[in-house]
């Protein structure tokens, strides 16, 4: 089943289904959780509850990554 | 400046996490603003290794990086309103040192680093506008770091793609764009918060994080 998520702006379409989680979102995005700031729907998500962050149809997620260096 | 302005500076309370290649010179840029008082925090000691970008002298080799930034920021204004803590910052501590900070800068090396400042901050402490920092390394492409408006709360300056590793090293001039980059987008916050209502002349980047 088709679904959309709403990623840093751009729709993203996932035809077999969404990840069930933020954690399975970044996996799949290859994404260090370590270093990421996440907010859905305009709330932030704390890195540890990205394990029991579950994903639905038409979320708004930003994902704010770091790169080091300063 | 209006007078108004002017209050808003030199009454701010600025918090700056971590006193390397960003802080120290965000620090130097806000003492020259003469922001109202500045809350200086890392628990490190200047190294040789320092001095290629980072405001600090060979003879304060050893020293604590908040001592030998109050000595620096006070030749600059004797009368700054300093405040230093030598302490490793955790998501316990950040709310407690920051808590009479309107604004923070996030000045971290390390990427895992950023991320606990950035979302402790967003998470635990309210009204807060933090200013971080992600790919500056290297050198040239000034015009690549831009300073961008993710939320009410969150400035993200940099080039967002230009890590620290091998071969890729943290230069003085591209690390100074982006201190140069944050300390402004704080004065500029100031300013529009003693504007409050009337619209800013920002050509700040408003939206989305590549």
């Amino acid at each position: 089943m088709s679904a959309t998520l709403k990623i840093n702006g751009t729709e993203k379409t996932f035809d077999q289904g969404l990840p069930s989680t933020l954690t399975e979102l970044l996996a799949q995005l290859e994404i260090n959780a370590a270093t990421v700031v996440a907010e859905i729907n305009g709330d932030i998500v704390e890195r540890k509850n990205f394990a029991q962050t579950e994903l639905k149809d038409q979320m708004a997620i930003e994902l704010i990554r770091f790169d080091g260096g300063g | 400046m209006r007078s108004h302005t002017f209050y808003e500076l030199t009454n701010a309370v600025v918090g700056i996490a971590g006193l390397g290649g960003l802080g120290s010179n965000v620090a130097v840029a806000l003492t020259r603003l003469k922001v109202g008082k500045l809350v200086l925090v890392d628990f490190d000691v200047v190294e040789e290794s320092n001095l290629n970008r980072q405001n600090y002298f060979p003879d304060q080799i050893g020293q604590h990086k908040v001592d030998a930034s109050l000595k620096n920021l006070r030749r600059i204004n004797p009368e700054a309103d300093l405040e230093g803590h030598k302490v490793r910052l955790t998501p316990e501590k950040i709310p407690q040192v920051f808590k009479d900070c309107r604004i923070i800068a996030e000045c971290f090396d390390r990427a895992d680093q950023k991320q606990m400042l950035v979302e402790t901050v967003l998470s635990k402490i309210k009204d807060v506008v933090v200013v971080s920092v992600s790919g500056l390394a290297g050198y040239g492409r000034s015009n690549e770091i831009v300073t961008r408006r993710i939320s009410d709360r969150l400035i993200l300056v940099g080039d967002t793609v230009s890590g620290t590793g091998p071969g890729v090293p943290l230069t003085a001039p591209r690390v100074g764009v982006a201190a140069y980059h944050q300390a402004n987008a704080i004065a500029e916050t100031l300013i529009n918060i003693g504007n409050a209502g009337v619209s800013p002349a920002s050509d700040m980047m408003k939206g989305e994080n590549p």
